[in-house]
């Protein structure tokens, strides 16, 4: 077996496939190395929820013979990744993060594991997640089948939720990169309080064939990786029209970043008092350095206000609909009680008393918010908020602590997560720096469709930072 | 029915017996405050969306595409 160094583990997409091409090591050699770093080193930050070796190096035996008979797949060839435990994969038990779940097998594959495997990308585990991807309205981190998923800039710190185990991973180049889920926030916040680059595409870009439905108009699948070089190139191959996802846009994404617009002609819409007054004191610096780099970059900034709605109101009224029609027979069975966080329990079990003429008002409020929303994208192209407004809370704190004194006048964009959300747009989460030793970062949001956009944005701001490239301590 | 002294003190005997047998009425579970507090948020976020009005010819987004 080819030696394998501790930078291969952080190397770039494009760096990964170059290196197979030129027989550096086999795939085989690169699968079994992750792998055993995943088995080994996953455990450590909660992160692992199946691994998946054999199978792996089977993958990775056939894609050697392709790469030997030079039958090229792409750039995702031969590159091991992970996804949240929430996709199905044939045969191998598929949990949702959940003990009702525990023993639960598919006999069919996620059209994106499907999709990524056509390209020769290799399924080395599945990752841990907050149970029920959270939507019973879960209060600590706690809430997992795999215990709290841990930081790796600080294993005292949580990971983020829910896609907790994805993040964690490519963090701590456990994986070159792995699949997560937002209905809302769970990649955003995960990859802001790791430090990893991550994607939210706009809702039915990516087939959610085959993953767990939290909230059929909200669900996303997104990938988590090192850049916005290497989420490009992923969501090239997994993005696409599947008849088997009612929720499909039809459309294709191509990454083309030969195409991209000039940053001189960029709106950006932001709210100066999310980063002066909402986000946490020690965070600060850290954001205004990172506005220092856009504004560098010829980027226009622009003071700018959402529309006023109860976005969170109107969100989590949804959510609450679709969420306890999805899992009604789990809380009639009695079997909910065995989740692990009390609050998600009885969010579930509250859902079921929801009146129907409130998740109809939300939708119709909703309508209103696209409408808006598309208005708001017609004097800016993107919008700039921070990831989160502070660093990745302690395990044993509630994720809903409350930041302290008055909450400042000016709302910003306090809301852009439900929001964002509700409208189906993309975002793009850029680590920009350290508050302390923790990750801090920034989401751009953008009009559906406008991912190209948001990659050039993100590899504008990545080509004169170097925050993507930071390893966590003892990684 | 004639109820005889000797009757009506067995009757009361026995049914004081009875009575002593019961479990002794226990106070109303509590109500789960988990419970309560997830009602509670649906209620304040019923509340929420009142503050918006709505045209009449605003349809629910159920056919939702980006």
């Amino acid at each position: 077996m080819a030696s394998i160094g501790i930078d291969t583990f952080f190397a770039p997409l494009p760096q990964l496939n170059a290196s197979l091409k030129a027989r550096e090591f086999s795939a085989e050699d690169l699968a079994r190395a992750f792998s055993e770093r995943l088995r080994q080193l996953g455990p450590r930050y909660n992160a692992l929820a199946l691994p998946l070796l054999q199978e792996a190096l089977r993958q990775a035996k056939e894609v050697d013979k392709d790469l030997k008979r030079q039958r090229f797949r792409g750039p995702l060839q031969g590159i091991p990744y992970g996804v949240k435990d929430l996709l199905a994969l044939a045969g191998q038990p598929t949990t949702w993060g959940a003990k009702p779940y525990a023993g639960q097998v598919f006999d069919y594959t996620a059209t994106v594991i499907q999709k990524l495997s056509d390209v020769g990308a290799v399924l080395a585990g599945k990752l841990s997640m907050v149970e029920l991807a959270g939507g019973g309205g879960y209060r600590f981190p706690s809430a997992s089948l795999t215990g709290p998923g841990l930081n790796p800039w600080d294993r005292t710190r949580w990971a983020g939720g829910s896609s907790s185990g994805s993040a964690a991973a490519v963090a701590a180049g456990l994986l070159p990169f792995a699949i997560g889920s937002e209905t809302s926030g769970s990649i955003v916040t995960p990859a802001s309080f790791c430090g990893v680059t991550a994607l939210r595409p706009t809702y039915g870009l990516v087939s959610r064939h085959g993953a767990m439905a939290l909230s059929w108009t909200l669900d996303k699948l997104g990938p988590f990786a090192r850049s916005a070089e290497d989420c490009g190139l992923i969501l090239h191959e997994i993005a696409g029209k599947d008849s088997k996802d009612p929720g499909s846009a039809g459309k294709s994404f191509y990454y083309t970043p030969q195409y991209a617009r000039s940053m001189k002609d960029l709106r950006v819409g932001y709210a100066p008092a999310d980063f002066a007054e909402w986000v946490e004191p020690a965070t600060r610096p850290t954001f205004e350095a990172a506005i220092g780099v856009l504004k560098a970059s010829g980027m226009q900034l622009v003071e700018t206000k959402l529309p006023e709605f109860p976005y969170a109101a109107v969100l989590s009224t949804i959510l609450a609909g679709e969420m306890g029609s999805i899992f009604e027979p789990l809380i009639a069975s009695g079997k909910v009680e065995e989740l692990a966080d009390k609050p998600q329990i009885a969010g579930l079990k509250a859902s079921l008393e929801l009146p129907a003429k409130d998740y109809l008002k939300a939708m119709r409020l909703r309508r209103l918010i696209q409408e808006e929303a598309g208005k708001l994208f017609g004097s800016v192209d993107v919008l700039l908020a921070p990831g989160r407004a502070g660093i990745a809370p302690k395990i044993d704190q509630p994720i809903d602590r409350s930041r302290g004194g008055a909450p400042p006048k000016d709302p910003g964009f306090r809301s852009i997560i439900p929001m964002g959300n509700l409208a189906g747009l993309p975002a793009l989460v850029l680590p920009c720096g350290f508050a302390g030793n923790m990750p801090v970062a920034l989401q751009v949001v953008g009009v559906p469709f406008s991912e190209n956009t948001l990659l050039a944005i993100g590899r504008e701001f990545q080509s004169r930072t170097d925050w993507h490239k930071r390893r966590p301590p003892g990684a | 029915m004639k109820l005889t002294r000797r009757k009506l003190a067995t009757v009361l005997v026995s049914a004081t017996a009875v009575a002593a047998q019961q479990p002794a009425p226990t106070p109303a579970p509590a109500p789960d405050d988990n419970l309560k507090a997830a009602r509670d948020r649906l209620q304040a976020n019923a509340r929420a969306l009142a503050t918006t009005t709505i045209p009449m010819d605003t349809e629910p987004a159920f056919q939702f595409k980006a």
